[in-house]
Order: structure tokens, then C-alpha cells, then sequence
């Protein structure tokens, strides 16, 4: 195998380049100072402009359809949104980290580092179109998340969470391995573009492959916790850090789908019906269960962990609409704006977690929220406006997204997920109107931990003001996104 | 650019309440703005042309192209009344509660307002998406003005309203999805999601068959609008909302906001899937006749005034609903005159109630009698209202019914005489009631309030004059020259009635 490597490819590769540069930036001024922590804000203004270079970067080299390193990765419309997408919902995550009780001690600089090399991984993983590629970017991503979550310094509870996903993860990834060989064993390549086409006859004909490609997509179900692989979720997104629960919830889970959106554009689902209907009950069975187990909930965290899991039972059926269509782009493009509205909405939600916590070991229960719509009038408001949107009611962010993946959805004669979906849509509002009942209704003495937290603040005004703007004027951003994967 | 001038400015009112510096002047401000509305509807009125049943002042821009959805407006005799209802309600509305809210005003009039928008909205929306925003907007000030100024039982209440409704429109989403997918047809090519387009379609009805597309959106969209209605028996919400709400709240409810629902029979319902809700009618024809007698006998036994007149809700929208489905003109031009007559009679209901209710912190029937020696000119107000209510002659309730049983008797005699039983019953339960609280021997309340002169029952105030007077004008205005509302939509209806296989409005 004859390998070369060109400017070209340094420069479609000049994001990742970037970025890991800048998260060398804090760890080595750190270790120059002779292992003092450096001002925090020099830290995160650091971080925020390696991830905006790595954004501009993205924009002016990616979404050219042209692969890099021999065809390890390709930068077409969905590594650019999805990648960009990663970095905004990294970016709030960070932002909460700066500033939140349980992240901002001694170990910031290493945490950051953490961070944005997790969001390498993300990079890679969306851009890999080998699967072995797609492995390192998953494990890259997934082991400085590891760290991340357990270097919060007091929380037991943390400990235990990243342990669990830990072990967890390292099982789905060696099932996710498990399946590569045995996709390579049979159809002799591990590139998703040598079997573009092929797919849908290979799994027909060929048994093994089959199996190996069911393994690959059971390893992504645990990724981006799909019922009943989902056990792990609650309890890690409740011992986690509120800002690193934040970037789990989003971006990691963002990208993790628009990797398994490119597995499953491979049509495996076409070939198989077997498999495209334990998909779709797996998306029905996620909703269900997700959404029921969040009303029994009383800590935010676990609910909004719960609310997680039935939001990746939505774009199940987003990413199993564009697995058996025709014209994916316009399924894709739906799934990546749900994507989208999902991440905006629950970095919101978290980030006013965040800025309640009075120190690392606070729980926040749903009860705790009493009389906060006294004390901090504009911040309920905006909670309220991410519960609606959560909620899927008009005129948000939320709404539209899910009007276009469920009208993708009855595009393809899927109604009856679709149905699935809206009537899980109501049970949601049960519990998303339990905070808002909280806040407006009941007499209490809530607040934010700290009046000096400006940047979390700025940052939910951005979520909120970007669900109301956005959720009225998506119509351009969808065209956007559809005209870059089509 | 005037309908939207109208849709938007509560809107914009709410904006400027919000960031209204003063807290003295919220109450004074907000009415003032309230009536500037009010003028705004008074232009549409004087613009629109009665002699026209085509979509006037219609208004379109492009908003979603991609999914051909549309800000699309238009408005004609049907909604045009329903326009005029909500911006003639909303300055009483917010004059009667100026005592009874006291918490968080502000918040109550910026609620009210956008709710104001937001009923309008589906009042007036031409493109399903729009209409759906819209209708599903409406939902959020209402949960709030529920939840927060309501009474005892009020997060109970107002969840369940809130649950209630948003499980009948998913459906109905689903089932917009759906149309829309059906539009290339029609279009040529492109989708959308103007109502104009929806009209078009040929959907395949199988007679007999559940499961056809017809049938099925026919029951989605029904649905939706049944338990907004609320139709028996999906009105289980109502008496909950209605005893919790606060005062302003029940009348915003009973007023405008039950409307939506049977006005969306007559946008949406009857004209999209003619085939199917004429095969269906009988079913809606008895669900109605059902719920105005159940409304009526339930109304009788029950203790609460405001539970009364929330049973009594169910009652008459059981006469709107008949109306809708018994499809001929009398019919549907005394359900679309009964929602008008509801709606002012029942909000003046729900206002005398709250004035007692401030007087006396009670609403128990037995706690009262012999209140007319008390307050002689609160009790012939009431006695208007409740003939109004239980459609004696010369007073609009008597309009409405007489109509809309004329047209049921056309379509079943069965139908028309049961239904007459709900007209006595309605008196029945109402008279008694009347009777209970305002004569025969004194109750403890009005004991106690002569005993003791710090706490005596002071007959209306100049404000709840001004309050009832517009009200009480046009109970009887409406009752003896039917014709000055009824030419407004007359040509509509008509429109609407013998071109419903093939309905389409012209826009103008």
C-alpha cells in the first residue's frame, strides 16, 4: 500500500492540527510555571480560541467532499456540521466548566486539555469513514471523558459514575471491534465507502457480514444510549460534573449519532428487514422508556438524563428514516437539526443547573427549583423556554425539529413511529412542566449560587435566544444544511 | 398589513408591559392598550365586506419555503365574529379583574395578552403549520394564568388542561404532516401547507372503513378539536380549569378559548374531509346531544356556582357541536351565533360569580339566600344573564338555540326532541340556582354580613357598572336584531354549507 501524504492533506487535517495544538497551550504554560495553575480566564480564553480557529478552519477547508490520509477521512456537509456542531455544544460546555463549583479548582489547565482533545476525538470520529479510524476517534473521545468526569475532586459519586461508564464503554467498544472484524473478515474492506453501495446486498448474501454490521450498530446504541443499552445514562449523567454531564449529553452524543448516521446511510437497514424492525422498536422502546423513567424522577440531573435517553429514541427514528431513503439528504439534514435543536436546548437546561450549584456535592432536586421565578425572573423564563422546547411545542427550536424528523419520517411511510413519537411527545410534558410548576407555582426561596457567574448566564440567554430566533426562522439554516449533504 | 397589525399588536402590548418601569400603572396601562385593540378590530370590521364570502385581507409571505409552509392570514364571516369576541372580551376581561388579581400583575396581563395573540392567531392562520404554532402557543399563557392566580386545586388543574390538549393536537400534527405530503397533487410538484391547498385534495374515502386515509385524518383533526370543545366525554378537564381558574381565566376560557375548538370544525374539519364527517355526523350529533343533557343534569347537583356554570358550558357547547354537524344552514348559522352568545353570556357568568366571590370568599350554594334584599342591582344583573343563559325570547341565547334546534329537527326529529329536554333542564338548573342563592329564606352569608357593618355586601361598584353594562347591551342586542351580527357571516355559511365537497374560499 503505497501511502502519501500531501498539503492537501495537512490542510483538511489543519482543524485537528489546531485544535490539539491549543490544548497543549494551558498544560505546558502550567508545567512552565512550575506546576501553577495559571489564571483560569487566560485558560478557557485560550480554549475558546483554539476552538473558534478550529471552527474557521472547518468552514474554509471542510464540506468539500475530499478525503485526506488515503481515505481515512472525508470532509463532506455532515463532518462540517456535525463537527461544527461538536464545538459549539464543547464551547457552552466549557463555558460551564469555567465557572461551575465542582471544575474550576487546581487541575483546570489539565481539564481543558481533557476537553479539547476530546473534542478531537469527536472530529475524527465524524470525519473517519474507515472504521478503525472511526474507533480512534470514539476512543479518543471517550477516555478524556473518562478523566474528565472522575477528576472532579470530592464527589464519590463521580468516581463511581466514571467507572461505570468506563467499564461500560470499554465493553461496547470491544463489541463495536468485534463487529469491524468481522465486516473486514467478510466483505474484505473496513472502508464505509468500498460498501457505499454494496451494503444492502451484503448483508442479504452474506450472513456474516450481517453480524458484523449489527455489532458495529449495538456498539453505537451504547454510545448514544439507546434503550435498553441506556442503564449506564442516568447514573453517569447524575455523578457526573454538571458541566461535564453538559458536554456528554450534547456534543458527545451529537457526534456519536452523526457517525452512526453515516454507518446506517449505508443501508444495511435496506437489505435486512430483520434489522430495520428491531430498530424501529428499539426507537420505540427508547422513547417509551426514556420518557416514563424521567416522571419518576426528582433530581434534574437524572430527569434530564431520562429526557436524553427519549431524545435519542427521536432521532433513532430521524437516522432510521434516512437509513431506507432514497433522498437521504433530506432525512440527514433532519436528523442533524434535531441534532442541533436537542444540543441547544439541554446545554441550556444543564448550564442553569450549573449555575444553581452551590458547591461540588450539591443535588438539585426538581423541589429545590421553588420561587426561582422570584429571584431570577429572566433565568426562569429561559428554563421555561428549554422545557417547552424539550417539550416539542411551538414556536421553538424544539418544535421544528421535531416537525421535520417526524415529517421525514411519514415521508418514508414510517407513520407509525412518527405516532410513537408525538404521543411520547405528550407523556414528555408531564415532567417538563414539573420544573415550570416548581418555579412559578410554589413558594421558595431558589437562586443561583453565585450573582457573579456571568458567562453561564450569557450563555443561557444565547440558548434561549437562539431557540426562539432560530425555532421562527429555521427555514434557511434546514436549506443550509440539506444543499451541503445532498 | 391591518390583519396583521390586529394579530400582532397584543403582541407588542405584551412587550411594553414587560418592560413597563411602573408597577402602579400595569392595570391602567394594559386596559388602555386592550382598547386601542379593540379600535384596531373595529377598522377590520368596518373593512370587511359582508357581501363577500371570499378570504379578505388576506395576507401571505413565505416563511419555511422548503415545506411550502407560510405565513398565511385571511380572514372571513366566521372568524371575523370570533376576532370581534376576543377584542371586545379583553378590555372587560382585564376591568374585571382588577381587584381580584393582586399577585404578580404584571405577569397576568403580559400572559393575557399573548394569549390574546395567540387565540387570534388560529382564529386567522390559513397554513396548517402557522395554525398549529398558534394553536399549541395558546396553551402556555393559559397554563400559567391557571396555574399561577388560580385557586387551591390550581397545578392539578392546569396540568391537566395542559396534558389534555396537547394529547388531542399531536395528532392532529401528524395528521398535517400527513396532508402535506398529499399536496404535490394539487401544487404541481411543490409541498405546502396553505389551508387553500388542503382544500383541493380528493382524499379517498371508503365508506364504512375505519381505516382509510379519510376517515382517519377526519378522526385525528375531530379529536384535536373535540376536547377543546370540550366534547362529551372528553370535557373532564373543563369543570377542573374552570373552578380553579381565576375569574379573568375562566372567562378568557369560556369565552374565546372553547370557541377555537368548534370554529376549527367549521375551517377545518367540514370543509377538508366532507365525505367522512358527513358519514360521521350522527356520531358527533349524539356525542352533542349526549353532553347537553348529561352537561344539564350534572350542572344541577352540584353545590359549587362556578361548577354549575362550568357543567352548563358543556350543556351549550353540546348545542354548538349539533349545530356544526347537523350541516344546513340553520344549523350552522346558530352554532356560529351560539359560540358568540356563549361566550358572552357565560363570561358575564363567570365576572358576576368573581364579583360575589370577592364579596363573600364563598361559592357555595348553600351558604347563600336571600341575597337580592343585599344586593338588588348585582341580582338583576344576574337574572339577565341567566335568561340570556337559558335562551328566553328577546335575549341572544334564544337566537342561537332556536336555530340550531330548527336545523336538527331537519336533520332528525329524534335528535331535536331530546335535545329540547336540555332547554328545559338548562332553565331548571339555572332557575333553581337562582333561587337558591338570590331568594327564598337568608342564607349564613347574608346573616353575617348584616350582623356585623364592617363587612356589609356593597352592591356594584362604578367599575363592575362599566364591566356589565356593555355586556348586558349587547344580551339583548343581540336577542332583537339578530341580523345586525348574523349579515357579517351569513354569506359564509351559506358559502360554506353548499359548497362543502368542493369548498375553496377565494382570497381577496
Amino acid at each position: 500500500m503505497n501511502i502519501t501524504v500531501g498539503l492537501t492533506d495537512v490542510l483538511l487535517a489543519s482543524p485537528l492540527i489546531v485544535l490539539f495544538l491549543f490544548s497543549l497551550i494551558p498544560l505546558a504554560i502550567k508545567v512552565l510555571r512550575g506546576n501553577k495553575e495559571q489564571n483560569p480566564a487566560a485558560t478557557i480564553v485560550i480554549a475558546l480560541i483554539g476552538l473558534g480557529l478550529t471552527a474557521g478552519l472547518l468552514l474554509v477547508f471542510g464540506g468539500s467532499d475530499r478525503t485526506a490520509f488515503n481515505n481515512q477521512l472525508l470532509f463532506d456537509g455532515l463532518t462540517q456540521w456535525s463537527a461544527l456542531l461538536a464545538i459549539v455544544a464543547s464551547a457552552g460546555g466549557l463555558i460551564m466548566m469555567y465557572e461551575n463549583p465542582s471544575t474550576r479548582g487546581k487541575q483546570f489547565s489539565e481539564l481543558i486539555f481533557l476537553a479539547l482533545n476530546s473534542v478531537l476525538g469527536m472530529i475524527i470520529l465524524v470525519a473517519a469513514v474507515n472504521l478503525i479510524t472511526v474507533f480512534i476517534g470514539l476512543e479518543l473521545m471517550s477516555l478524556a471523558l473518562y478523566l474528565m468526569i472522575a477528576m472532579s475532586h470530592e464527589q464519590k459519586i463521580s468516581k463511581e459514575a466514571a467507572i461505570k461508564y468506563f467499564v461500560l464503554g470499554s465493553f461496547a467498544s470491544a463489541i463495536f471491534l468485534y463487529g469491524v472484524s468481522f465486516v473486514f473478515g467478510s466483505s474484505g474492506s473496513v472502508n464505509i465507502t468500498d460498501f457505499m453501495q454494496s451494503a444492502a446486498t451484503l448483508v442479504k448474501t452474506n450472513k456474516l457480514f450481517l453480524f458484523g454490521i449489527v455489532f458495529v450498530i449495538l456498539g453505537f446504541c451504547f454510545k448514544v444510549s439507546i434503550a435498553p443499552f441506556h442503564a449506564w445514562a442516568p447514573d453517569v449523567y447524575q455523578g457526573s460534573p454538571t458541566p461535564v454531564t453538559s458536554f456528554m449529553a450534547t456534543a458527545v452524543k451529537a457526534v456519536s449519532f452523526a457517525a452512526f448516521l453515516r454507518i446506517i446511510a449505508t443501508q444495511p437497514l435496506v437489505g435486512s428487514q430483520n434489522l430495520f424492525d428491531v430498530m424501529q422498536w428499539l426507537a420505540v422502546i427508547t422513547m417509551t422508556v426514556g420518557n416514563v423513567a424521567a416522571i419518576m424522577q426528582n433530581n434534574l440531573k437524572r430527569t434530564l438524563a431520562y429526557s436524553s435517553v427519549a431524545h435519542s429514541g427521536y432521532i433513532l427514528v430521524g437516522l432510521i428514516t434516512a437509513g431506507i431513503s432514497q433522498n437521504s439528504a433530506y432525512s440527514a439534514s433532519s436528523v442533524l437539526f434535531y441534532l442541533f435543536a436537542y444540543s441547544i436546548m439541554t446545554m441550556g437546561a444543564f448550564a442553569i443547573v450549573s449555575l444553581i450549584e452551590r458547591s461540588e456535592n450539591s443535588v438539585i432536586n426538581t423541589d429545590d427549583l421553588a420561587g426561582f421565578a422570584k429571584n431570577q425572573p429572566a433565568l426562569a423564563m429561559c428554563l421555561t423556554i428549554f422545557m417547552l422546547s424539550l417539550a416539542g411545542l411551538p414556536p421553538t427550536l424544539g418544535f421544528f425539529g421535531k416537525f421535520y424528523l417526524f415529517s421525514a419520517a411519514v415521508n418514508e411511510g414510517l407513520v407509525w413511529l412518527a405516532l410513537w413519537g408525538v404521543i411520547n411527545s405528550v407523556i414528555s410534558v408531564y415532567y417538563y412542566l414539573r420544573p415550570i410548576v416548581v418555579m412559578y407555582m410554589k413558594d421558595g426561596d431558589a437562586d443561583v449560587a453565585d450573582h457573579s457567574l456571568h458567562a453561564t448566564t450569557v450563555l443561557v440567554f444565547v440558548c434561549a435566544f437562539i431557540i426562539i430566533a432560530i425555532g421562527l426562522f429555521s427555514g434557511p439554516l434546514f436549506d443550509l444544511v440539506e444543499k451541503s449533504l445532498g | 398589513m391591518l390583519l396583521s397589525v390586529v394579530l400582532f399588536l397584543p403582541l407588542v402590548f405584551a412587550v411594553i408591559l414587560t418592560v413597563w418601569p411602573q408597577k402602579t400603572t400595569i392595570r391602567q396601562l394594559a386596559l388602555g392598550l386592550s382598547l386601542i385593540e379593540f379600535l384596531a378590530s373595529l377598522v377590520v370590521l368596518k373593512n370587511f365586506d359582508q357581501a363577500s364570502a371570499a378570504l379578505q385581507m388576506a395576507e401571505q409571505y413565505a416563511w419555511v419555503p422548503r415545506f411550502g409552509i407560510s405565513y398565511f392570514i385571511g380572514i372571513d364571516g366566521i372568524s371575523l365574529m370570533l376576532i370581534m369576541l376576543t377584542t371586545f372580551l379583553t378590555p372587560i376581561i382585564i376591568l374585571g379583574s382588577w381587584n381580584s388579581i393582586t399577585d404578580r400583575v404584571k405577569g397576568f396581563h403580559v400572559a393575557l395578552f399573548v394569549l390574546q395573540t395567540a387565540m387570534m392567531g388560529s382564529f386567522l392562520a390559513m397554513d396548517a403549520v402557522l395554525f398549529y404554532v398558534f394553536w399549541e402557543l395558546s396553551l402556555v399563557p393559559m397554563y400559567f394564568i391557571v396555574g399561577i392566580w388560580g385557586g387551591a386545586r390550581r397545578i392539578y388543574a392546569t396540568i391537566k388542561f395542559f396534558i389534555y390538549t396537547m394529547a388531542g393536537s399531536v395528532l392532529m400534527l401528524l395528521a398535517i404532516i400527513f396532508l402535506m405530503r398529499l399536496t404535490p397533487e394539487v401544487t404541481g410538484g411543490a409541498v405546502s401547507a396553505s389551508l387553500l391547498d388542503f382544500y383541493k385534495l380528493q382524499i379517498p374515502f371508503v365508506a364504512g372503513d375505519f381505516f382509510t386515509a379519510q376517515t382517519l385524518l377526519f378522526f385525528a383533526f375531530a379529536l384535536a378539536f373535540a376536547i377543546k370543545v370540550p366534547l362529551f366525554p372528553l370535557h373532564t378537564w373543563l369543570p377542573d380549569a374552570h373552578v380553579e381558574a381565576p375569574t379573568p381565566g375562566s372567562v378568557v376560557l369560556a369565552g374565546v378559548m372553547l370557541k377555537m375548538g368548534t370554529f376549527c370544525y367549521l375551517r377545518w374539519v367540514i370543509p377538508l374531509f366532507p365525505e367522512a364527517a358527513e358519514y360521521y355526523a350522527w356520531f358527533f350529533v349524539a356525542l352533542g346531544v349526549i353532553g347537553i343533557v348529561y352537561g344539564a343534569l350534572v350542572a344541577m347537583v352540584q353545590p359549587d356556582v362556578k361548577k354549575l356554570v362550568a357543567y352548563s358550558s358543556v350543556s351549550h357547547m353540546g348545542y354548538v357541536i349539533l349545530g356544526i354537524f347537523v350541516m344546513n344552514q340553520y344549523g350552522v348559522n346558530g352554532a356560529l351565533y351560539q359560540m358568540l352568545n356563549h361566550g358572552i353570556s357565560t363570561g358575564a357568568l363567570f365576572l358576576l360569580i368573581g364579583m360575589i366571590y370577592e364579596r363573600t370568599h364563598s361559592r357555595m350554594i348553600v351558604k347563600y339566600g336571600g341575597l337580592a334584599s343585599a344586593l338588588p342591582i348585582f341580582t338583576i344583573m344576574f337574572v339577565i344573564v341567566t335568561m340570556s343563559s337559558i335562551a328566553v325570547p328577546l335575549t341572544n341565547g334564544f337566537i342561537g338555540e332556536f336555530l340550531i334546534l330548527m336545523g336538527t329537527y331537519q336533520y332528525s326529529p329524534l335528535a331535536a326532541g331530546i335535545s329540547v329536554t336540555g332547554v328545559i333542564l338548562g332553565a331548571a338548573y339555572m332557575l333553581w340556582m337562582v333561587k337558591r342563592v338570590f331568594f327564598g329564606p337568608k342564607g349564613e352569608i347574608v346573616t353575617h354580613a348584616e350582623e356585623d357593618k364592617e363587612h356589609a355586601l356593597h352592591d356594584l361598584s362604578v367599575r363592575e357598572w362599566v364591566v356589565m353594562t356593555p355586556l348586558i347591551i349587547l344580551i339583548f342586542w343581540m336577542g332583537i336584531f339578530p341580523n345586525h351580527f348574523m349579515d357579517y357571516s351569513k354569506k359564509s355559511v351559506d358559502h360554506l354549507i353548499s359548497n362543502k365537497h368542493n369548498y375553496t374560499l377565494e382570497v381577496k
